[in-house]
């Protein structure tokens, strides 16, 4: 399937391109909040205000690329928590309210599948439509569940296709319990050079028109997959079946993309057991552009792309031709991406 | 295309803890809806649900006192469904492992099923509870992957009350693509403070037990239930018995409303027509429907507009819901599992708690118990907030 189209929200300024275009925010914080738009240019200010912010970054990042690619066939959504704020606020009312009458909007928009409803809502597609959330796989299971929709038609067909998170201060709580973060202001330009435990939070939403037509495409996503729970050695046999099935070897990958996060007892994953099979490839990071998030690999496809578009200004790195994203969260979750670039073919 | 074969199913839901005991249920058209004994609520006294009969500790009890501390009510009631359904299929170690093997559970409230210990921790109270790492919808899923040492292709899905329903899809469509050999569907929800309140805010629980497609209809009760089924592409099935297939799966978007049906049932009708489509089949060959049929006023009556938009002859239908409650992302799985029942024994279950039917329309849902009627082909429907609607057809192995 092809990349035809792409927005990001994120902690940097992607929504205007001016990250693309060199100027990289520094941000010192305990956790790296999204840059965003100015929303009232394409969401009607009364429905904004009821918007949590996941779902407000989803429809942000979502109804621009369905209106400048319409019609589309169908909506996808990655999200592990979707709206975590409203749903924590609802919870709150039901415990400090002892369960009274509650107002329903925080529960409505608190459902992982209710930025893939608005998304149908408000551009009336009436498509496929589907919102997976397991965990930090999330995304990947959207675009393998992408492919599989795009391969059973033989006409040119195209899908919205999304991940988004937010930080908010519950799940920043929760996660701090499970000795997730680094809790103290940390620099991202210093973040992946950091050895202690834990990794910053970030956030965002990251969408695609992902179709199987090439015309156009500005890259190629070859191939998805993931794994839980496996051994190094699991892992690594892993990668080599999946590079088989798609008819390449380590050589062919000129570009590991990897999700170090700067967790001093997780990254082994990538430095250790995932790049010295790459031996020949140039290696690109983009967590210290925006924090590390359960979906966050969406945003790791998103640079890639804009790499292989050659639109990251004052980067030394080659352009990619074919390249493996790596993502993993608390070792558990794994997932690859294969991405071709499309202009090379 | 090969076809997709059922080889096992698994439930636990208020009408049993086995689909056997399901079963019996159904054919005696006993419900179990009732007040709360377990799910502990301000609410348990003055609604209906359809309630597990089994504390969490009996139910830890039952699928074997795993050494895991943090296993929600969610996460026990996903593992006795699956580990009847493995069962049943046979599904060995090995070949539970194999990369050739999928896994793809569903649920709603998933972690967040207990609402003061989540409370505590998302608002920094005091230290953390064994359940902080428990929290996340897809939990259950990371539980049972742990647990039977899933290696291949895993996925939790939330479509709302659609969810179990999209597994199913996703999972036929991926031994279509011949991605995957086998994959285990289905999902789990139990009563939690959490969706309680959330539909109670919308204003559609019923104080009585719940009447789908009845005139009076008042609402739905929630239920609890986990459900699932184990999908198997024709080749490798061997000489295992096979229940039933699963030969149709449509969704769409009704593209009106975050929790409600549009009047003229887009949604559902373009997710009906699509399953026939995939199915090859004609409206008209479609010999009973496993309705969506929750209770409110909004489902009953878009529900029965679409059939009569799609059907010249509407034929049997009944709302198993009226039995076990509205069971959320566990439900698209759990009726699947009835309505193969029908399909396997030649059965029809009636609807229950329908005294005076909706007068709109000239057809009315099934009555009593029918033994001997031949049916062939069934469909089940599956609606959710935010306008997700999926409908699947089952066929029999005759």
């Amino acid at each position: 399937m092809f990349v035809k189209d792409l927005y990001a929200i994120s902690p940097q300024s992607t929504f205007n391109l001016t990250f693309e275009a060199g100027e990289v925010l520094e941000i010192v914080a305990d956790r790296y909040l999204s840059h965003e738009p100015n929303y009232l240019e394409f969401i009607p200010a009364g429905q904004l205000r009821r918007m949590g912010k996941a779902v407000r970054m989803g429809i942000g990042a979502g109804l621009p690329l369905i209106q400048r690619n319409e019609p589309l066939d169908g909506i996808i959504i990655g999200s592990a928590n979707g709206g975590l704020e409203d749903c924590i606020k609802f919870l709150n009312q039901i415990v400090d309210y002892e369960e009274g009458v509650l107002t329903p909007t925080n529960f409505v928009q608190s459902t992982p599948n209710a930025l893939a409803g608005q998304l149908a809502i408000l551009s009336t597609n009436s498509g496929y439509n589907c919102t997976h959330t397991n965990g930090s796989l999330a995304f990947e299971n959207a675009l393998i569940d992408t492919q599989l929709q795009l391969s059973q038609s033989a006409d040119s067909t195209a899908f919205l296709v999304g991940a988004v998170e937010e930080i908010s201060e519950y799940n920043y709580n929760i996660d701090t319990h499970a000795g997730r973060y680094k809790g103290e202001a940390t620099s991202n330009s210093s973040l992946l050079s950091s050895k202690t435990d834990g990794t910053i939070c970030g956030e965002g939403a990251t969408t695609f028109v992902l179709t199987n037509n090439s015309t156009d495409a500005y890259a190629e996503i070859v191939d998805v997959t993931q794994i839980t729970c496996p051994t190094k050695e699991e892992l690594t046999e892993m990668i080599h079946v999946f590079l088989q099935e798609n008819n390449l070897n380590t050589e062919d990958i000129d570009t590991i993309v990897l999700g170090n996060n700067g967790d001093g007892r997780l990254d082994f994953w990538y430095n250790d057991v995932v790049t010295p099979l790459f031996p020949t490839a140039q290696t690109l990071h983009y967590k210290q552009f925006v924090g590390n998030y359960r979906t966050v690999s969406a945003f790791g496809l998103y640079f890639t792309v804009q790499h292989m578009r050659r639109l990251i200004a004052n980067t030394s790195q080659k352009r990619p031709k074919n390249a493996l994203i790596y993502n993993h969260f608390d070792g558990v979750r794994h997932g690859f991406i294969l991405v071709k670039n499309s202009a090379e073919s | 295309m090969e076809k997709v074969c059922i080889t096992g199913i698994g439930a636990i839901s208020a009408i049993g803890f086995s689909v056997n005991e399901q079963i019996d249920a159904l054919r005696a058209g006993r419900n179990g809806l009732g007040h709360a004994k377990h799910f502990q609520s301000v609410y348990a006294q003055q609604l209906h649900f359809g309630e597990i009969d089994l504390s969490d500790e009996a139910l830890r009890e039952r699928v074997g006192n795993l050494e895991a501390p943090d296993l929600t009510r969610t996460s026990l009631i996903a593992i006795h469904a699956f580990q009847e359904a493995v069962n049943q299929a046979q599904l060995d170690q090995e070949t539970l492992s194999s990369r050739r093997t999928g896994f793809i559970s569903s649920s709603t409230v998933g972690g967040m099923c207990y609402t003061d210990h989540l409370y505590n921790d998302a608002n920094n109270k005091e230290t953390a509870s064994q359940f902080v790492k428990s929290y996340e919808g897809s939990d259950h899923t990371l539980q049972i992957v742990r647990l039977f040492n899933i290696k291949g292709f895993t996925d939790t899905i939330n479509t709302a009350c659609s969810s179990s329903a999209n597994a199913i899809l996703l999972g036929c469509q991926l031994i279509n693509a011949g991605k995957l050999d086998r994959v285990i569907v289905g999902g789990a929800d139990c009563l939690a403070k959490y969706t309680v309140n959330g539909f109670n805010s919308l204003r559609i629980l019923s104080e009585n037990q719940c009447a789908p497609f009845d005139a009076n209809r008042d609402g739905l009760n929630l239920g609890e239930a986990g459900a699932y089924l184990v999908l198997e592409k024709a080749s490798i099935v061997g000489d295992k018995p096979i229940l039933g297939y699963v030969s149709g799966w449509g969704n769409a978007n009704d593209a009106f409303h975050p929790s409600a049906t549009s009047d003229e049932a887009r949604g559902p009708l373009l997710a009906m027509n699509a399953a026939l489509n995939v199915a090859g089949l004609q409206a008209n060959e479609i010999d009973y429907i496993n309705a969506h049929g929750t209770g409110t006023q909004n489902n009953d009556q878009t529900e029965s507009f679409a059939f009569q938009q799609l059907f010249d002859k509407v034929p049997p239908y009944n709302s198993t819901k009226s039995y076990t409650g509205h069971t959320l992302a566990a439900a698209g799985a759990l009726e699947a599992i009835f309505t193969l029942s029908s399909l396997m024994h030649q059965e029809l279950y009636p609807s229950l708690q329908v005294k005076e039917t909706i007068s709109d329309f000239e057809f009315q849902p099934i009555k009593s118990f029918q033994k001997g009627v031949a049916l062939k082909h069934a469909q089940s429907n599956s609606f959710g907030f935010g306008g997700n609607c999926t409908s699947l057809i089952l066929s029999a192995c005759l």
